[in-house]
């Protein structure tokens, strides 16, 4: 069996064999994820200087050699590595002094943070399957995003105490700004707020719950909501980023809603985190530093601050290395332009807008396919797997340890 | 005076642009998927487009040529999708608040007919590099 | 999906009984529900001012063509690989309670409903529960799908 890191659901029950050097008849990947283990067989990097291909060996050392001369360089990305690759990124930025910061500060941070210190509480996708009988789907459409949740965990498989499942004691709610896919699913259970207007919709349920009127334009719908809720045996929200995105600052609401729900029964939270091991670079570094992301070890002692974001480090670092991320793509052109000025090295096993744009490029092994490792999956359940594609190219954990020893 | 139509723009995933993003960023395919705006039925009207005509999207951060797509969902005159993407991020303003989160799923942008073809990747690239 | 008037409307309409059944709508609704093939209509084979009739049929019932005798169709191109039709299937339930029931992929071969190369495919279909004398009208596997890649006809 193989395991998928295509996103943070970790599928384990994946049956792929190479043969003649293709994947066919792959078992019960879904489209993601089969493009996902379909992606290694196209479009691999090279050891690259300055648009030129070398030998690893070289691309290594330069690589080392940017670093060591920066005076603030940031360490970005480490959302697709295993944790023993982050382990060895994180003892790299000490060395160095670096700022070290991963997707979660523009992606799930806050939420990640206030679950990891238990403000939020949690649970196991496991759980959800045995327990849950309400499961609410907020800013999130994980038929696009995470396709085998609901399958799998939170609507349509049978659980200990789910035996009758979605048909008789699972309800799914969506709580969206357009009817997505998931909303599709569940149309008697879709909840629309304008962008934005999630804390006035969550203001509405405290309303509800304590017995007012909802100051909402459905007051129908939403007191049939405070129903369903106060029946609930056991809840849980996934909180996706059109949630946190929305809320932001206000992320303490959402802390009186989950207290408020928990005083009438059971509500768990969990994140509905978008790549294979964020949680995981997350829990490593909060263990180290006592935070989850953007730290700067430039002081010897940990900081951490906005600062230190990637968003805005972007702007003040020296030298950059991306490893399995791909931020000209998916962060805004601002901080793709600052990232493009300064010298950078992108690790990663295929080309993207990063790798192209990056000083050195270095081709590493793709987790979960050709480099095994461990992974946190979104709930927080370590995951080990193995390599099931046999591939000379380095392991991000080897690359990493081989920069650490030549500076 | 050309007609424009004001909304906000909210990023979303989708399964298919996603699949295309995991094969190459550098394919008509990609392009195809992502270099696209998911407009109201009525915005449409105001702007006089047709499925798949150029659209000039633009705001104080940057601006970029996407194809027009009428949406299947509930009304929403005012408020566009876009699928998270280089397209999209033409858009998105670095200047954070104290969350230091951009502004992802709340861009305000102007729409109106372009003349030209939909930005290609490279010229995004070109753009990033300066 | 195609319905038993729009069939009507390109055959003869002439009740001639060559087909084996007293009406045209009768060998519509039997076209419908595949017991009867256009090939059996001899006026609409064989006559020349048919032709562009027979054509129009023909493109009409080429999806048909695609689908089980129960009447399922798969459109791979929709198809987001989610498995909820494979969990919800009570037929790959009751074959493998221990994977399929709780959302695990199968592993054997008794199952309708699979995912495989991203996509779902189909088996078996004589077990599904829309077939046969005691048939029911379940619709698990396509009221599951977030995206219709899967009907029926």
């Amino acid at each position: 069996m193989a395991i998928c890191t295509g996103c943070s659901l970790l599928c384990e029950d994946i049956e792929a064999a190479e043969k003649d050097g293709a994947l066919s008849h792959v078992k019960n990947l879904c489209r993601k994820g089969h493009g996902h283990f379909q992606a290694a067989y196209t479009e691999r990097t090279v050891p690259m200087i300055d648009g030129e291909q070398v030998d690893l060996d070289r691309a290594i050392a330069k690589a080392a050699e940017i670093l060591k001369s920066a005076k603030s360089p940031l360490l970005y990305g480490w959302s697709n590595s295993t944790l023993e690759a982050q382990a060895v990124g994180i003892k790299l930025a000490e060395k160095l002094g670096a700022t070290i910061d991963d997707t979660s500060s523009f992606c799930q941070g806050i939420l990640m943070e206030r679950i990891l210190s238990g403000k939020l509480p949690t649970c196991t996708l496991d759980d959800v399957r045995n327990y849950a009988d309400t499961s609410i789907f907020w800013g999130s459409d994980p038929s696009s995003s995470h396709p085998r949740h609901l399958s799998r965990f939170s609507y349509y498989p049978r659980g200990d105490k789910r035996q009758k499942s979605y048909e008789e004691e699972r309800t799914c709610i969506a709580v969206d700004v357009r009817k997505s896919a998931t909303a599709n699913l569940c149309p008697n259970y879709y909840f629309q707020v304008a962008p934005g207007g999630d804390a006035q919709f969550m203001e509405a349920i405290l309303a509800v719950l304590e017995g007012k009127i909802p100051k909402v334009g459905d007051k129908k719908k939403m007191i049939g909501l405070g129903s369903i809720l106060k029946k609930t045996e056991w809840g849980v929200i996934f909180a996706g980023l059109g949630m946190v995105y929305s809320l932001q600052e206000k992320m303490d609401l959402f802390e009186r809603l989950v207290a408020k729900l928990n005083e009438i029964t059971t509500f768990k939270v969990v994140p509905m985190v978008g790549h294979y091991n964020m949680r995981g670079f997350n829990e490593l570094l909060l263990e180290k530093t006592g935070f989850i992301n953007r730290v700067s070890f430039k002081d010897g002692k940990p900081a951490h601050g906005p600062e230190h974001s990637v968003v805005a480090s972007a702007k003040t670092c020296d030298a950059a290395l991306v490893i399995g991320s791909d931020p000209f793509s998916a962060l805004p052109f601002g901080t793709a332009r600052a990232l493009a000025k300064v010298p950078l090295i992108a690790i990663d096993p295929r080309r993207s807008l990063t790798t192209d744009g990056a000083k050195v490029v270095i081709p590493s092994a793709l987790s979960g396919m050709e480099a095994g490792g461990t992974g946190v999956r979104m709930d927080g359940v370590k995951i080990k797997f193995e390599p099931i594609i046999k591939s000379d190219l380095p392991t991000d954990e080897q690359i990493l340890t081989r920069i650490m020893e030549a500076i | 005076m050309a007609a424009e139509v004001e909304v906000t723009v909210v990023t979303m995933r989708d399964i298919f642009q996603d699949e295309a993003g995991r094969k190459s960023r550098f394919s008509d395919e990609y392009r195809d998927q992502s270099a696209l705006i998911i407009l109201d039925k009525q915005d449409m009207a105001t702007l006089g487009a047709k499925d798949g005509q150029s659209l000039q999207v633009k705001n104080d951060v940057g601006s970029v040529v996407v194809a027009a797509k009428t949406s299947e969902d509930n009304p929403h005159q005012g408020l566009a999708f876009m699928y998270n993407s280089p397209w999209s991020n033409q858009l998105v303003s670095d200047a954070v608040s104290d969350s230091s989160i951009p502004g992802f799923k709340s861009i305000k942008a102007t729409i109106s007919a372009a003349e030209e073809n939909v930005t290609q990747i490279s010229e995004i690239q070109a753009r990033i590099k300066g | 999906m195609v319905g038993a008037m729009e069939i009507y409307m390109l055959l003869p309409k002439t009740n001639c009984k060559e087909c084996g059944l007293p009406t045209c709508m009768a060998f519509a609704v039997g076209l419908l529900g595949r017991e009867k093939k256009i090939d059996e209509c001899t006026p609409l084979i064989e006559e020349k001012k048919y032709e562009a009739k027979l054509k129009k049929l023909r493109e009409l019932m080429a999806p048909l063509e695609n689908a089980s005798e129960t009447g399922l169709i798969i459109h791979p191109e929709k198809c987001f690989g989610c498995g909820n039709c494979v969990v919800a299937c009570p037929v790959n339930v009751a074959a493998e309670p221990t994977r399929c029931g709780v959302g695990l992929g199968p592993q054997s071969e008794k199952v309708i409903l699979k995912v495989e190369d991203g996509v779902v495919v189909c088996g078996n279909l004589e077990e599904c529960r829309r077939f046969g004398p005691n048939k029911t009208l379940c619709n698990a596997c396509t009221a599951t799908c977030p995206s219709k890649a899967i009907e029926f006809v």
